[in-house]
């Protein structure tokens, strides 16, 4: 047993994947204080509006508000971490403070996969379309292209994405009235069925255009910027150098000589980016109306529902470190520099 | 192209002239250079650094920095009594003219290798980009030419680049540069880098590699000893011009240009003792405005005024041994009186 454990002790593996738990736990804890320790108490606000309202006592009120928000203010914050920790244990986020019966996990599964679909989306396009862009640049460097696109991408990185997204709202479709804000609300066209059908689909892309389109324009231009110095540094490479003299097809020195090499250290980049995205998106849905996890978040900070937010933060907790992770562990397929040897 | 050419020449260069476009001027990296090489032979060209060796050999294949610039000359391949110019392909015929027919071993070859594939698919790369596309038959050839280069040919087809030695990838690279069957194989300091050891052990495969392959190889090295090992032709290079032009024995033995005279003097040998050894006074000149007349005038112990004022042909001294010096007597004499 003693023997195992030291052995998994020192199995890469085993080390970044505890690693991974015990911050995922550290930040749940730290969630669980902050989120009690925000100004604003949902319980405070209903029992004074029930007592100026309806007159009764406070035991009266109190009782009422804790009956039907599930939820007992006086029980130690002690008390409460350790039940709430048991029950993350089975995977159990608790149910919603200000609508009793809901249970937090079920809106987060309602709520996550659209935002996972918008920022997928939007990191994937702005990734390849960095990529191709960045070598381009790197390709023609010092000419008016490789100038202006340097100039567009810190413009594009400069500006704040929420900024973008008002921009987008309020030039492309208010002023020049390129579409209407108005039927974009929301993550589908609510007069369809759900479904594999065309219109359900194409519903769902456009109302997903615009996070997407966001996204794009705040994170490409970092993508193009580190491609192209990446890309420079390759391009002086004596392999580079080396392939040519070998007579191979510009195609294959392009794509598995320079783009593969260039583009490793961006890998490490995405999955921070990951992150990044994640978090903004949480103004960025909400400037949208679309409904992801960042606006559910969004409502449940405004009612202050802690175990709802408590919920969403552990999940997009869960979403870096994990992809992290999953960059940890993957990175020695694209890099066999970095394979650690023995688990070839 | 009406030129003819005598059958077992395979590259004939034609006063070759390149200049290095710089802010501070133009660099005559190369001035009016002619050689030939001839089928199975092997040239060394030496000289000091930035003498114009590696610009002479990259111009070959064409893979000479963007700022460089070809001012005149020719350069010449024949293979089965076609010739075609170097300095005329199309871009697609440099592609395939590359490696196909003339392939070059790089300096340093530690980095030469993509490092994210493994070897065998850098053998198929090459293969496939000049339309041989059966792997078997690749694979099939590689293992032989990996064995050849004395390694164990299954475990370094499959390995990655960063699991070899530099020793290694440097035969890596050896068998890789004769996988196309290529006419002529240029080595740029092949050696440098390595341990003394593993130096030895490529210069033996070299020679088992060209005894058993049939190409020829120009060959670039400031290492004379190396040179006089692997060459049987040796030209020296000063300034960007080849000053003297040979076969090995009269290289080392008696040569006709103060500069090579120099060269030799420079290195110990097992008959002379050590404190015989000189260095060549002064410094390579600057190219960007070089001195009128020979350029080697201000370092030649031999020099007069009309070293100052005309540049000294190449010309035949002794059949076919060659030298662009006024006072090659001189030289001679000089010898003959320390002898």
């Amino acid at each position: 047993m003693v023997d195992l454990l030291q052995k998994a002790a020192k199995n890469y593996t085993v080390r970044v994947f505890v690693q991974a738990i015990l911050t995922i736990w550290a930040v749940a804890t730290l969630t669980f204080l902050l989120v009690r320790e925000m100004p604003g108490n949902p319980i405070d606000v209903l029992i004074e509006q029930i007592l100026t309202q309806e007159g009764v006592s406070y035991q009266e009120a109190y009782d009422r508000v804790a009956a039907s928000f599930n939820f007992d203010p006086d029980a130690s914050l002690l008390d409460l971490y350790l039940s709430w920790l048991g029950d993350l244990l089975r995977f159990d986020l608790g149910t919603s403070i200000t609508s009793p019966g809901t249970a937090v996990i079920d809106e987060i599964a309602r709520f996550l996969p659209w935002t996972v679909f918008a920022v997928g989306m939007g990191l994937l396009i702005s990734f390849v379309l960095g990529i191709i862009l960045g070598m381009t640049m790197a390709y023609y460097r010092d000419s008016f292209l490789d100038h202006s696109l340097s100039l567009l991408s810190s413009f594009m990185t400069g500006v704040p994405n929420y900024i973008w997204g008002l921009l987008i709202i309020i030039v492309l479709g208010i002023q020049l009235d390129l579409f209407n804000v108005g039927e974009l609300r929301g993550t589908y066209d609510i007069s369809l069925t759900p479904g594999l059908n065309a219109a359900f689909v194409l519903s769902v892309f456009k109302h997903a255009a615009l996070p997407i389109t966001t996204y794009v324009i705040a994170t490409l231009g970092g993508w193009m910027l580190n491609m192209k110095s990446s890309t420079m540094g390759v391009l002086n490479e004596d392999y580079v150098n080396v392939a040519e003299a070998r007579g191979l097809t510009d195609k294959r020195i392009i794509s598995a000589y320079v783009g593969r090499n260039a583009a490793l250290p961006l890998f490490t980049q995405l999955t921070i980016a990951v992150g990044f995205v994640l978090g903004s998106g949480v103004v960025i849905e909400e400037i949208f109306v679309y409904w992801g996890i960042g606006h559910y978040l969004f409502q449940s900070i405004t009612v202050r529902d802690y175990t709802s937010m408590q919920g969403v933060f552990l999940i997009l907790t869960m979403a870096v470190v994990f992809s992290n992770l999953f960059a940890d562990l993957t990175y020695g397929l694209l890099d066999p520099r970095v394979r650690i040897s023995g688990d070839k | 192209m009406s030129l003819i050419l005598p059958p077992d020449i395979v590259l004939k260069v034609d006063d070759l002239s390149i200049v290095y476009r710089t802010d501070r001027g133009d660099v005559k990296a190369t001035a009016n250079v002619s050689f030939e090489l001839r089928n199975g032979q092997a040239l060394a060209l030496i000289g000091e650094s930035g003498s114009g060796k590696t610009t002479i050999s990259l111009a070959l294949i064409r893979k000479l920095p963007k700022n460089a610039l070809v001012t005149g000359g020719r350069i010449l391949y024949q293979r089965n009594e076609k010739i075609k110019d170097v300095l005329e392909l199309s871009d697609r015929q440099l592609r395939e003219f590359r490696w196909n027919e003339c392939a070059m071993v790089f300096q340093g070859a530690q980095n030469a290798f993509n490092p994210v594939l493994k070897i065998h698919r850098q053998f198929e790369d090459t293969a496939q980009s000049h339309g041989w596309t059966d792997k078997t038959a690749v694979r099939k050839r590689a293992l032989s030419l990996l064995e050849l280069v004395r390694l164990d040919p299954e475990r370094v087809y499959d390995a990655y680049p960063h699991e070899l030695s530099g020793g290694m990838k440097q035969r890596t690279l050896l068998a890789l540069g004769v996988l196309l069957n290529p006419q002529i194989v240029i080595l740029d300091e092949p050696t440098t880098a390595l341990d003394i050891l593993t130096q030895r052990a490529i210069i033996d495969v070299l020679n088992d590699m060209q005894r058993q392959l049939d190409f020829s190889i120009i060959f670039i090295s400031h290492d004379l000893s190396l040179a006089a090992e692997m060459a049987d032709h040796v030209a020296t290079v000063y300034a960007g011009e080849i000053v003297e032009l040979g076969a090995v024995n009269d290289i080392f033995y008696q040569s006709l240009h103060p500069y090579t005279h120099g060269l030799l003097t420079s290195v110990p040998t097992l008959e002379h003792a050590q404190d015989l050894l000189q260095s060549i006074p002064g410094s390579p000149p600057n190219l960007i405005a070089p001195p009128a007349g020979c350029k080697f005038h201000p370092r030649c112990a031999f020099a007069d005024d009309t070293c100052s004022k005309d540049s000294p042909p190449l010309t035949d001294d002794v059949g076919g041994h060659l030298a662009a010096c006024w006072h090659t007597d001189r030289l001679l004499a000089s010898r003959k009186a320390r002898v």
